[in-house]
């Protein structure tokens, strides 16, 4: 009655009329920055009094923008192949291994996910301070591995224990080393969690901005830190250019999350 | 300790000829270097951090006593767990309906919604705080709408204030609880509910006997994890905050930074860690581990 929607009778429309509510609040903000990002105007009107490209030939044609594109992009790429391969020998060990502690050891892995990020952007920089990790590409690294690394974990923990571990088996009956069989069996096999944790890990360290705007340096920022910064200061329109380009980023990244999906369902 | 893949129990030929102490370590060397990274990077900064709000200035107490007797700190307390509160309430209310939708609407309708969410939670933090910040300013085009249809007469401060800070931050926090709510939901059999009206309950009395209770944990899950979430919030309320609605999270990053006061910042660390750590246990005490899903960094 209450969960069969063709027997909801009035109650239904009232659902649905909420529904396209709350999904106009979570989209309209969205679609709005895209909209101003292409507005004339220097002072944000809405609706733009005319239409132009201006903000985003501002903003790469500004090496300060540039450069922190590239030095976000860097850091999110030496994480996600960090976080993949060290999240991969930890499931191994978390799903496979029987040494006692393993459950202990599994909910330690994912503390950085529940602890307030400030906590660990206030200590890292304590400590990247005193050992001169501050302001440097290994300082980013380091920080946003230890907030990607959890989500790693998840996704390929959870690939490798809905694995046949008797396919592995087989292999090695067949003659294939141990080693050999996890390299040309099972990790094919547990390929789509490897995909969702480089994908999660990548999105962690490209979008993450407390550790950051502790981590950075005047020459050495991310993306997200310089928005923070000019965002500081003021609204700029480069600053809708900016979040419009983040935005087709999630929607790429998005699509590519649903084709994966969708290929591996046949 | 163990080594290399060959020494796992894993490979699959009968470890029987193993000696047993040797088999109990297996799989241990695979977790090492994650282990070792978060000792060195996680465990021990934050206990660092932690330690000196007791060792600062001087050996003791007195940065706790500080934190719980100044009235400015006092304030910040109570904006964060105003703001918690009234974000999680905000939250809840918007999203039951939602989630309650997600769960009845056909397929391909309920795959548009869930595609809106995820759009929104997935959409950098700082560009939705933008659009906010831009949304909500004096000249923004709420007031402007407002003004035009002469519902009011003068912009309403909408920023640099509570009301901004929550509207901003129940925006981020929403599909954190539509989601675990519609897991909860569509676990619900519609045949209870059947049962229920063939008892002779009505709409009403379904939904409040039935439906509302069955979603209990839901509930409880999503909002622990929007509240645990808000108080530790950075981003959203520096920005669309001003300063007398400062929270707990900036005035860490304040005290540590702009005042370089790492005693008071300890402290002010370590009441946040307690209370994060005191709810996250509640929260797996009675709704199991499960439910707690990613956090997300704000």
């Amino acid at each position: 009655m209450l969960l069969t929607f063709e027997r909801m009778g009035a109650l239904r429309w009232i659902l649905v009329l909420w529904g396209v509510l709350v999904a106009a609040f979570l989209l309209l903000p969205v679609l709005f920055i895209v909209a101003l990002s292409f507005g004339s105007s220097r002072w944000l009107q809405f609706p733009p009094p005319a239409w132009t490209l201006r903000w985003y030939q501002e903003l790469l044609a500004d090496p300060r923008w540039l450069d922190s594109i590239l030095t976000s992009f860097k850091v999110a790429a030496l994480v996600t192949v960090a976080s993949v391969l060290l999240g991969l020998l930890a499931a191994f060990g978390l799903v496979r291994g029987r040494f006692p502690g393993r459950e202990v050891l599994r909910a330690f892995f994912l503390t950085p996910m529940i602890l307030p990020v400030v906590v660990l952007a206030v200590a890292l920089y304590a400590l990247f301070l005193r050992v001169g990790l501050n302001g440097t590409l290994a300082g980013f690294v380091i920080g946003h591995l230890i907030l990607a690394l959890p989500f790693s974990i998840i996704s390929i923990t959870g690939a490798l224990e809905g694995f046949d571990k008797a396919i592995e088996d087989a292999a090695v009956v067949c003659g294939a080393h141990p080693f050999e069989a996890k390299l040309r069996v099972t990790l094919p096999a547990l390929k789509l969690g490897l995909f969702g944790a480089a994908v999660f890990s990548f999105l962690v360290s490209w979008d993450e901005v407390i550790v950051a705007i502790f981590m950075a340096s005047p020459t050495l920022q991310t993306f997200p830190v310089r928005i923070w910064g000019v965002l500081r200061q003021d609204l700029s329109p480069v600053i809708a250019a900016a979040s419009s380009l983040l935005v087709l980023l999630t929607l790429v990244l998005m699509a590519a999350a649903a084709l994966v999906r969708r290929g591996s369902r046949r | 300790m163990a080594h290399g893949p060959s020494t796992m129990p894993a490979h699959g030929l009968p470890a029987a000829g193993r000696a047993p102490s040797l088999r109990r370590w297996d799989g241990l060397g695979y977790v090492l270097p994650a282990f070792l990274l978060l000792a060195f990077f996680f465990v021990l900064p934050v206990v660092a951090l932690l330690l000196r709000s007791v060792l600062e200035p001087t050996p003791g107490l007195e940065n706790f006593a500080k934190l719980l007797t100044t009235p400015t700190y006092a304030q910040v307390f109570l904006n964060t767990f105003t703001v918690a509160g009234v974000v999680t309430l905000a939250s809840l209310l918007a999203g039951f309906p939602v989630a309650w939708l997600l769960a009845v609407l056909p397929g391909r309708w309920a795959a548009f919604l869930f595609g809106v969410i995820l759009l929104s939670m997935w959409t950098n933090l700082l560009a939705r705080t933008y659009a906010w910040m831009v949304l909500l300013q004096r000249t923004g085009v709420i007031n402007r709408a407002l003004m035009d249809v002469g519902l009011i007469d003068a912009p309403l401060p909408l920023i640099r204030n509570l009301a901004g800070v929550t509207i901003g931050m129940t925006y981020i926090m929403l599909p954190f609880v539509i989601l675990p709510l519609h897991a909860t939901l569509r676990a619900i059999d519609p045949a209870v509910l059947q049962a229920a009206s063939l008892c002779g309950a009505n709409r009403w009395q379904a939904f409040r006997r039935v439906l509302l209770p069955l979603s209990l944990p839901g509930v409880a899950a999503g909002s622990l994890m929007v509240f645990v979430m808000s108080l530790g919030y950075f981003v959203t309320p520096a920005l669309l905050g001003g300063a007398s609605t400062m929270m707990l999270a900036e005035l860490i990053a304040q005290l540590v930074q702009s005042l370089l006061d790492w005693g008071m910042g300890g402290a002010a660390a370590f009441v946040l860690l307690v209370v994060t750590l005191a709810l996250y246990a509640l929260q797996v005490r009675f709704l199991g581990s499960g439910r707690m899903t990613a956090g997300g960094a704000g």
